[in-house]
């Protein structure tokens, strides 16, 4: 798949790779608060003269108003609009001038702006950072503008792919019940077509405060002078009230939830599987993060062994916990273990999930050898430091994590803590959360297109 | 990673817009700061007794590490009733050794922390991996067996034949495969490039002893590159390489010859794939462009950048951020070992098929009659060399820079060069690359939908429709 621009594809890593450093590499880095709630934290990288900038706001899918699907990703479209000082163009303008790209991205907990530059457009990107967050060009044309656009990307990415997503659209929406976990993040076009310049407004009052964000700047700096341009362009903007977070829970799981979707455009079946993971941060987090990886990180990973090579029930498998629309570290909220499987059209639904629950059988049974764990622990270090090798990457890393838990250090401390893990800490994971009364499984076969074709079953 | 692909659609991005006319800067916009001088990588060269190339950069402080193992002949070098057998060989390449099975290959890179990526390219076979840096020596062992001693079993090829040929069945339903096909075709007729992916046919007549004799005429030291880059010392790393393939030999047969420079000549024509079902209309417009070698390469990727390679592009504020037709315009720059090509792409609405080709031949033809203004020439050659310094912090994107360089037979050094080629670049050489290769009526058009709405929205222009090949 060609990205428009393909420096962007690398933010995209970030969904694979665990939010995790080493102990044995921590760069220096430091955290501040304004007066005004605004946190910054700043991270030094001097092999080259860049830095990069992650602004993350504490708002995601879940909190976007009922009947206002999708409206927190069209929002994120907003952002790049203009404001009264800076109007459309502005930004973009001086970001490309300056050597650099900017970029956005929607998640269920939070929703960041990234750039990435050349050290000599610190200032002047610093400065349009903090010019949108104290307002934007609230433009009825620039929304009906970018309404097009998403809709256009939802026609791309959605409507006009075989399989349209399902596994991150249509899986959730069957495994949960509550409107905040359970909708189309994407949103319907009705909903779309209703959003108004007033509900931006609201939006933007609500949840784009200075106390609702993280910002991280990393790169060729110095810390204190970050600090103080910080300071000169941000302190000035007020904080604001915020509204109660509503609750998220959901009533637990007790049957295993099926269903099978149409798919006109796909060629070859495909299978989802979604089981509810246990809250974020609890006992039991890093150990579904491993068996999440141990299932499905790599060729190494055991159900590609078992299903594409030793079975040869599938052609691919790819997942994890909180995939794909986040590591397994970086939520907030109710989600799932997906794994998503494109299997041969010769194979039954039944025989491929009988061998699957054979895999997953075994290691609730037996659990991983210490061997097994060290190699997929080791593959997390290594994918963590990924993460943490360019600044605009890192700088995500750090500022999702001081959103979730108001430190940073996790992202350092994320590889020792792996290694901690226990084979039997793995195989009581595997045997409580990996069961069928957990789950929910999507079959989606293909059927031949026809005359009124153009709505696949996971577009609405 | 394997589905990368899939991976990044993920994203949801909001990229960028701008005016039509460019609004004033606010007054209270600080400037930009002092330019810090960016510093190219520096490259060790090295060269075995074998003919083994070796580059390696050598970048401590971040424990990673970056090893590419590239090796001349990719699809073009196919034999012609095997299109394609290049992806199976890629494929298979790491699915068992003399001494290795499939299983332990893999368990034995994830245990370096790294994947083991295998990819077959128009002019190449590329293995890499990046791994933890403490990792390098159990690494580049089993990455040596692998490049040395592959054995193709049975057993396991018979596998990827099969999910091969699924993976080819399940390609067939994606845009984005049925437009870079057809445009292959149109652009290179039947010379070696038309091919970007094996056939049907050609996986099914496959055999492991056809892969194996294959690999054996390619993966001759003298003919192939080992790139490392990361954090080693060069004494040391170099060590590591000759260790590990000192003793390769090159078979006594020359290698293959070179194919000479393709000027690709495409009709200026519609060529239609129907897609039964498509709620979009993928539109390419393909014609020639420059060799990667070419003086006016880097005068063209300037070009491209104001036409509509960056999302401050001409043609996105176009028919994105004004008229809202679509997501993701891009356009660029394809370079090949003997042959370049230029292609414009957007997938749109049904409904504004015919207005968006009709933009895109708009803006193509206003690069070639008109000259841009400093302020669009000025943002494009800054984007580009910030962009490049940014790209080249990662230690893979390094490895893959340089791989490219080798593929295309330019010397390492061009890897700060380029940079410094765009900076030098001029209104003129500007003018001269949109001239030579902007014209909408050198491009072939392909478009990849409905076939009844692309017929009667592409009529009006008068050009004539035909199926693709």
């Amino acid at each position: 798949m060609k990205r428009s621009f393909c420096l962007f594809v690398l933010c995209a890593v970030l969904c694979f790779a665990s939010s995790a450093g080493a102990q044995e590499w921590k760069p220096p880095t430091s955290m501040k608060k304004l007066p005004n709630g605004l946190i910054v934290v700043v991270s030094e990288d001097h092999s080259a003269p860049t830095f990069g900038i992650c602004v993350s706001y504490r708002i995601g899918f879940r909190l976007e108003p009922e009947g206002r699907t999708g409206f927190a990703h069209l929002f994120e479209h907003m952002m790049f609009e203009g404001t009264p000082n800076s109007p459309k163009g502005v930004f973009d303008r001086v970001i490309e001038s300056g050597g650099g790209a900017n970029n956005g991205d929607t998640r269920y907990d939070f929703t960041e702006y990234i750039e990435t530059a050349p050290v000599s457009a610190l200032d002047p990107l610093l400065w349009l950072e903090a010019d949108r967050m104290k307002t934007l060009d609230f433009s009825t044309k620039n929304l009906e503008n970018q309404r097009n656009v998403v809709e256009e990307e939802v026609r791309v990415n959605v409507m006009n792919q075989p399989y349209g997503f399902f596994f991150a659209i249509d899986l959730p929406g069957k495994a949960f019940d509550t409107y905040p976990n359970a909708h189309n993040f994407y949103g319907d076009f009705k909903d779309l077509n209703a959003a108004r310049i007033e509900d931006v407004q609201k939006f933007y009052e609500q949840y784009y405060s200075p106390n609702n964000a993280v910002m991280a700047i990393v790169g060729d700096v110095n810390p204190n002078e970050v600090y103080e341009k910080v300071e000169k362009y941000f302190a000035g903007i007020p904080s604001r009230p915020t509204p109660p977070r509503p609750t998220m829970e959901e009533k637990p799981q007790t049957a295993e939830r099926r269903e099978i979707e149409t798919d006109k455009l796909a060629k070859v079946p495909a299978l989802a599987i979604g089981y509810r993971m246990p809250p974020p941060r609890s006992s039991s987090s890093l150990a579904a993060a491993v068996t999440g990886e141990l299932l499905h990180n790599g060729q190494a990973s055991r159900l590609y062994q078992a299903l594409v090579k030793e079975k040869q029930v599938a052609l691919s498998v790819d997942g994890g916990v909180n995939w794909p629309l986040g590591n397994p570290f970086e939520y907030n909220g109710p989600t799932l273990m997906v794994s998503f499987i494109v299997y041969p059209p010769k194979v039954t639904e039944d025989q491929l999930l009988a061998a699957y629950d054979a895999t997953i059988r075994e290691l609730s049974a037996k659990g991983p050898s210490q061997q097994d764990l060290d190699r997929v622990v080791t593959k997390m270090r290594s994918d963590s430091y990924g993460q943490l090798e360019i600044p605009i990457t890192r700088a995500s890393a750090l500022s999702h994590a001081v959103l979730f838990t108001g430190s940073f250090e996790s992202v350092f401390n994320m590889p020792d803590e792996l290694t901690k893990v226990t084979p039997d800490q793995v195989r009581e994971f595997a045997a409580k959360y990996l069961v069928s009364t957990n789950r929910t499984i999507i079959n989606r076969v293909p059927v031949p297109a026809s005359p009124d074709a153009g709505k696949s079953g996971g577009a609405q | 990673m394997r589905f990368l692909n899939i991976v990044a659609i993920v994203a949801l991005y909001a990229p960028c817009s701008f005016a039509q006319k460019p609004a004033p800067l606010p007054k209270d916009l600080p400037p930009y700061g002092p330019e810090k001088p960016i510093e190219a990588p520096s490259v060790k060269i090295a060269r075995l007794d074998n003919g083994l190339t070796v580059w390696m950069v050598s970048e401590p402080g971040f424990p990673k590490l970056s090893y590419t193992v590239v090796i001349r002949g990719g699809y073009a070098a196919d034999p012609s009733d095997r299109p394609g057998i290049s992806e199976l060989l890629s494929n298979t390449i790491d699915q068992g050794t003399k001494s290795r099975n499939a299983r332990k290959i893999a368990e034995e890179f994830q245990g370096a922390g790294g994947d083991l990526s295998a990819s077959a390219g128009p002019d190449e076979i590329e293995v890499s991996t990046t791994i933890l840096a403490s990792k390098a020596e159990p690494a580049i062992a089993v990455l040596a067996d692998i490049v040395q001693n592959a054995s193709f079993p049975d057993d396991q090829v018979a596998l990827a034949k099969k999910n091969l040929a699924d993976s080819l069945q399940q390609q067939e339903a994606d845009p984005s495969f049925l437009a870079s096909r057809a445009v292959a075709k149109v652009l290179f007729g039947t010379s070696p490039y038309h091919v970007i992916s094996p056939t049907q046919e050609s996986i099914a007549g496959s055999t492991p002893a056809n892969l194996r004799k294959i690999y054996a005429q390619r993966f001759r030291p003298d003919q192939t590159a080992f790139i490392a880059v990361g954090d080693f010392r060069n004494e040391k790393m170099l060590e590591l390489v000759k260790t590990n393939f000192g003793g390769w030999r090159a078979p006594a047969e020359s290698p293959m010859a070179d194919i000479g420079r393709l000027n690709p000549e495409a009709a200026h024509a519609v060529f239609l794939v129907e897609r039964p079902g498509s709620v979009q209309t993928t539109i390419e417009l393909a014609a020639a462009g420059p060799l990667r070698s070419d003086p006016d390469y880097e005068s063209a990727v300037v070009a491209n950048a104001i036409y509509g390679g960056t999302f401050g592009s001409r043609l996105t504020l176009n028919i994105r951020e004004d008229k809202g037709y679509t997501y993701s315009p891009f356009a660029e720059l394809n370079t090949y070992r003997a042959a370049g090509d230029f292609v414009t792409r957007a997938d749109v609405r049904n409904a504004v098929t015919g207005a968006t080709y009709n933009e895109m031949s708009y803006e193509l033809n206003r690069m070639v009659t008109t000259t841009p203004t400093p302020e669009e020439l000025t943002q494009a050659k800054r984007f580009l060399v910030g962009i490049e310094a940014i790209r080249l912090q990662s230690r893979s994107s390094v490895a893959e820079g340089l791989s490219d360089l080798w593929v295309k037979g330019l010397p390492p050094e061009e890897i700060g060069i380029y940079g410094k080629k765009i900076a030098a670049t001029t209104s003129d050489d500007v003018d001269a690359a949109a001239k030579k290769y902007f014209p909408a009526s050198r491009a072939a058009i392909v478009a990849v939908g409905e076939g009844k709405v692309v017929r009667e929205a592409l009529a009006p222009f008068g050009i004539p429709i035909q199926p693709a090949p």
